[in-house]
């Protein structure tokens, strides 16, 4: 029975901590995050499963998170109410060229980590860019004044 | 002014978005900070402490942490101090010494063991008078077991009780 409960508990004590974290560090996967990554998977494993290693064990562990995520992607779906809790609000970072000051305040991001994203997808100019949106996944979206994104 | 992209809007995702969720992210980070700093202040164990008790025979000193957790492994170290010659020093554990935990070894090994009541008896035999006696205990502690056990100990010389110490240890999951 406890290591369902272990698993119910640590699962959203990551969901919450990824929810405060903030979306735009955890959408970037540099070689500190990815070492970061494998650490917290390995602290969770402990936690969750500490000295269980029976097959019996990791079946209720894994059943028990793939559950969660079904739920707590269908709760999402079912009730909107719940989206901007669960998933958060997309933020407008750029609107006709002009970044949102006040936006990219609240999510720690800098102009130029804007334009290195803006890059990544062909814009060379933050000029070029009539909307700039921080999506709920992390990522940074770009729609050019042209109307291509 | 351009129109925004399908499904947002200004006032939702340029005027308030992060409104209301940058306040419950900072309350949360700061209950987290708040968390790490109880662990660091030994809330959660283990940093040993000292319990002491004496009488006019013997004292006794008991260094061991009051809160562990799951899994982890500790030590307890009983000194006894006999101001008096102890025939036959006995120490008396409560079942928390025992209940979900593993004692992996008691060094020096009790030249007997018992149960009194329900209580772990570990004879050490004789202690000449202002001699001290180490006793180790190396413990490790069962996931499984969670919440506050007592662990009393008593000292006793044959049937003659001397002194004791009162604790609990509190086990986080």
């Amino acid at each position: 029975m406890d290591i369902v409960f272990r698993a119910l508990v640590v699962y959203l004590f990551v969901l919450v901590l990824t929810r405060a974290v903030g979306r735009r560090e955890l959408s970037t996967l540099e070689p500190f995050d990815l070492i970061l990554l494998v650490m917290i998977g390995d602290l969770v494993q402990q936690g969750v499963t500490q000295n269980d290693f029976s097959v019996t064990g990791s079946f209720l562990a894994v059943g028990t998170i793939g559950v969660l995520t079904v739920v707590f992607s269908y709760l999402p779906w079912r009730f909107q109410v719940l989206r901007p809790v669960l998933e958060g609000v997309p933020a407008i970072l750029m609107q006709d060229g002009d970044v949102v000051e006040k936006n990219l305040r609240r999510h720690r991001l800098t102009q130029e980590e804007i334009a290195a994203a803006a890059r990544v997808q062909n814009i060379g100019s933050l000029s070029e860019v009539r909307w700039a949106v921080l999506e709920t996944n992390g990522q940074i979206s770009f729609v050019k004044k042209g109307g291509d994104s | 002014m351009a129109d925004t992209p399908d499904f947002l809007t200004l006032t939702r995702n340029r005027d308030g978005a992060g409104r209301t969720e940058m306040p419950i992210r900072r309350t949360i980070m700061t209950l987290i900070v708040l968390f790490c700093l109880a662990g660091l202040l030994n809330t959660f164990g283990q940093r040993p402490e000292t319990s002491k008790a004496a009488a006019s025979a013997a004292s006794i000193k008991l260094y061991a942490p009051t809160r562990v957790r799951g899994g982890l492994y500790y030590e307890a170290r009983f000194t006894i101090d006999a101001r008096q010659d102890l025939k036959k020093a006995t120490l008396v554990l409560d079942p928390g010494w025992i209940e979900g935990l593993t004692i992996n070894t008691v060094e020096p090994s009790p030249i007997g063991e018992a149960s009194r009541n329900g209580k772990l008896v570990l004879e050490l035999g004789h202690i000449p008078a202002g001699k001290t006696y180490l006793l180790f205990l190396q413990v490790q502690v069962n996931p499984t077991n969670i919440g506050h056990r007592s662990q009393d100990v008593a000292l006793y010389d044959g049937d003659s009780f001397l002194t004791s110490i009162s604790r609990e240890v509190t086990v986080f999951p």
